[in-house]
């Protein structure tokens, strides 16, 4: 990320000789206590590199392989499994990260957050429809159906037109949300999930993100961590401390699914591996949900709109897209994806305070895969999962997988290649 | 900036008067002034030796934690307001400081005038190695490094220290003694952080005029061209770092000390951002940001929030039936905090310390407006 204009090496050689020459004339000013160790750093840059990654790697390896060597073979499938099958989840939560990043450079924060509000917005309208506050399904259809009108400029409020149009959506919404009947209730919570999410996703954009276009990115970070901070207080002061184990998944076993899956491999592997149908399913659709984003990213005229966005806005801009429209339904559809991850989230598991926290590992898969690749968030939201997985197979009883693996993952990435896996180099001018 | 606006007739004749740090008699007197009326608080509260009772105790208590974070913020002012590097750790480093002071003190029965420095130097190093990423990247992707840094050190403490550092539970902490005095009492200890506040600030203040703080601010502003001016880039984003994790050290070192105890549950990535808000409320950059952001931060959940909950438990679950009065509790420290943090960043975007220095013109300037 430091290479200048001129390449690194040639930059770099150059300030090399004129800052030594210039510690060993004066004596003092720059020749504090690390320029001689820079120096020869510089000097000798690109072996000394490859021999830390090379002493990295073989400690590595000595670390792992006899650990890995005394586990029995089921276990090391098992953790496979699972760990690909947690991935997916990852894989979401970092699609919505790159969107987000991709259309206007902001790295969210607060994902996490947005993921566990947009689950308990499906659990609460994943009961009895006599349950459900009609106060609360009236105000949230409206306000979705108003921020929906005024994405371009709060004028449309005076367009009776755009009145119309809100008043449809509001109306479709309310009415949606408090049709009777236990067999629809499925339809009102994925309904309710999906006002809930395009309600956060353009009110974040709308009073957070958008007042702070220009500014340099310590703002944006900042204001991502203070959204997560509100997200928090709202997600407490309605629903409270909770662990809800979402029932999205128990109608499989009137289904005759069997609910965790037995393969029995006593013989060739030494044991029974269990696959929980909960982290299949949730793994399944994910993946489902993944490749329909990918679809709308290459064939829809808005994804090829948030697309040329996100690679130029000037020049977006001068051939007729309406680029702030664009960045308010590129956050839209990441509290979407966080709505979705945390629906089969809170069905594979609970829904509960924790669920930030396991967003958080997934900003590692965002930086492996890169900023701004799509397919890189699917190989490294599983390359975690495997990652997270193998790490408490073989650290049982210290947390290793999700309090430490991922983050020494991603310092890994920081050091060796900062741009991610398939994120794309910038070159900066002055 | 505004310093430089002074009263009439006050004009520099010496480098002496150039660098001083306080210009005329009148900003003398009044910080010198200020410093002894803040001594005197402790003396005049019901523990001290004259049995008054003017300020309450709770006051020395609540100014010796905002005094401890100004230490720490001081710090992250360094590396973020100065430097431009975002620090997802610096809770993290607060951490190192507070748990090596108190393992120094405990296990090796060294006394708090020697665990102090020792912990500063370690948590410094800590620090640059945390730093080093900088070598490679820079702007967001550094502050992911620093977030890695706010999960690794408190696992490493919690797991494969767990014999020195009691794991997840609380470790006691000795009280720190001078030639028999024990400072048990806040009001005691409030002698030992309220000058190391002061004395940090003024060292932090100093370091932004000289030479390092010139450099670290190009760095800020732009970092390759402070490149090609021959600043050695990494040197001095190390050196940020390490200023900035030696003052994390010594506030958490205090803190250890101040409540006697240490737990990992302080420690949190929460106390990194609430950090990180505290400097942009107070001013980023500014020698007094921390100062007015800590102060406003730490009374608005110690003072303001606590008076609100009264009122909000008897209006909010009537007007908003899907509110539980239980929840209000919890929900309202994040929620103010955060809604303050945004509002800060949108509106005032360079923080109270700038507010302030506007203030101070206009005193200055006064009757005319410019």
């Amino acid at each position: 990320m430091l290479y200048s204009a001129y390449g690194r090496e040639g930059t770099y050689k150059y300030l090399n000789h004129f800052s030594y020459a210039f510690s060993l004339s004066k004596g003092r000013g720059e020749g504090f206590f690390l320029t001689t160790i820079t120096t020869v750093y510089h000097n000798n840059r690109r072996i000394i590199t490859y021999a830390i990654y090379a002493i990295g790697l073989i400690a590595l390896l000595l670390l792992i392989v006899p650990l890995l060597g005394s586990q029995r073979p089921y276990r090391l499938v098992q953790s496979t499994v699972t760990g690909v099958l947690v991935g997916g989840v990852y894989a979401l939560i970092a699609l919505g990260i790159v969107v987000i990043n991709k259309a206007s450079g902001v790295f969210n924060f607060a994902q996490g957050w947005m993921m566990l509000l947009g689950g308990l917005v499906f659990y609460t309208f994943f009961s009895s429809a006599s349950s459900i506050s009609p106060l609360a399904a009236l105000v949230l259809s409206i306000l979705t159906g108003l921020m929906v009108i005024t994405t371009n400029s709060w004028r449309a409020l005076r367009n009776p037109r755009s009145l119309a149009i809100a008043a449809g959506i509001a109306a479709f919404g309310f009415i949606a949300l408090m049709i009777g009947g236990d067999s629809l209730k499925l339809l009102r919570a994925i309904i309710g999930a999906v006002y809930g999410a395009v309600l956060t996703g353009l009110t974040i954009e709308r009073f957070a993100i958008r007042p702070l276009i220009g500014q340099p990115l310590f703002a944006m970070v900042l204001m991502t961590l203070a959204i997560s901070e509100l997200l928090h207080g709202i997600t407490q002061m309605i629903w409270g401390s909770v662990e809800i184990p979402l029932q999205v998944f128990t109608g499989l076993s009137q289904l005759g699914i069997p609910m965790p899956f037995r393969i029995q491999a006593t013989e060739t592997l030494g044991g029974t591996i269990i696959i929980r149908t909960e982290l299949l399913l949730a793994f399944l659709l994910s993946l489902l949900a993944f490749a329909a984003f990918v679809g709308f990213f290459r064939y829809t005229s808005v994804g090829l709109a948030m697309r040329a966005t996100a690679e130029n806005q000037k020049l977006a801009q001068s051939v007729g897209l309406r680029v702030r429209t664009i960045l308010a339904v590129a956050w839209a559809i990441a509290a979407l994806l966080a709505a979705v991850a945390g629906v089969l989230q809170g069905g594979a598991s609970s829904l509960s305070l924790n669920m930030p926290l396991l967003a958080l590992s997934a900003f590692p898969a965002v930086l492996l895969g890169g900023l701004e690749s799509i397919p890189g968030a699917l190989l490294g939201g599983l390359i975690i999962g495997l990652v997270q997985e193998f790490a408490n197979l073989l650290f049982p009883g210290t947390q290793a997988g999700t309090e430490l693996a991922p983050y020494l993952v991603l310092m890994v990435v920081l050091v060796i290649r900062p741009d991610g896996l398939f994120g794309q180099r910038r070159i900066e001018r002055i | 900036m505004s310093s430089n606006i002074r009263p009439s007739g006050v004009f520099d004749t010496s480098y002496a008067q150039d660098i001083a740090l306080n210009r005329t008699r009148a900003d003398k007197w009044l910080s010198n002034g200020l410093f002894l009326l803040l001594l005197l608080l402790p003396l005049l509260s019901s523990d001290g030796p004259l049995g008054l009772n003017i300020v309450p105790t709770l006051w020395i208590g609540t100014l010796n934690r905002i005094a401890i974070f100004v230490i720490a913020v001081q710090g992250l002012n360094v590396l973020t307001g100065y430097c431009g590097q975002i620090s997802l750790g610096h809770a993290a480093f607060m951490a190192v400081g507070a748990y090596t002071g108190a393992i120094l003190g405990r296990q090796l029965g060294m006394t708090f005038w020697l665990a102090l420095p020792i912990a500063a130097l370690v948590t410094g190093l800590v620090g640059l190695i945390f730093g080093l990423p900088s070598l490679r990247v820079k702007g967001f992707y550094l502050a992911m490094a620093t977030l890695a840094a706010q999960f690794i050190i408190p696992w490493l403490l919690r797991y494969p220290l767990e014999p020195l550092t009691n794991g997840s539970r609380p470790l006691d902490v000795p009280v720190p003694t001078l030639f028999g005095i024990s400072f048990a009492a806040d009001g005691a200890m409030f002698y030992i952080i309220i000058p190391a506040a002061v004395f940090l600030s003024l060292a932090a203040r100093n370091m932004l005029r000289s030479r390092v703080g010139r450099a670290l601010i190009s760095v800020r502003d732009n970092d390759i061209a402070a490149e090609q001016m021959g600043i050695n880039v990494f040197n001095y984003k190390l050196l940020a770092f390490f200023v900035a994790a030696m003052f994390a050290g010594i506030a958490g070192c205090l803190a250890a000390y101040n409540t006697n105890s240490v737990s990992l549950d302080t420690f949190l990535l929460d106390q990194s951002i609430a950090m990180l808000a505290m400097l942009v409320i107070g001013g980023a950059g500014y020698p007094l940001g921390p100062m007015f952001g800590v102060t406003l931060v730490l009374l608005l959940q110690q003072i303001i929030i606590p008076s609100l909950i009264p009122p909000l438990n008897n209006v909010l679950p009537g007007l908003l039936p899907f509110i539980n009065s239980v929840n209000i509790y919890a929900a309202l420290s994040p929620l103010i905090f955060g809604a303050a943090l945004a509002i800060f960043l949108v509106f005032n975007p360079r923080g109270l310390a700038h507010r302030w220095e506007i203030i101070k013109i206009a005193w200055k300037l006064r009757p005319f407006s410019h």
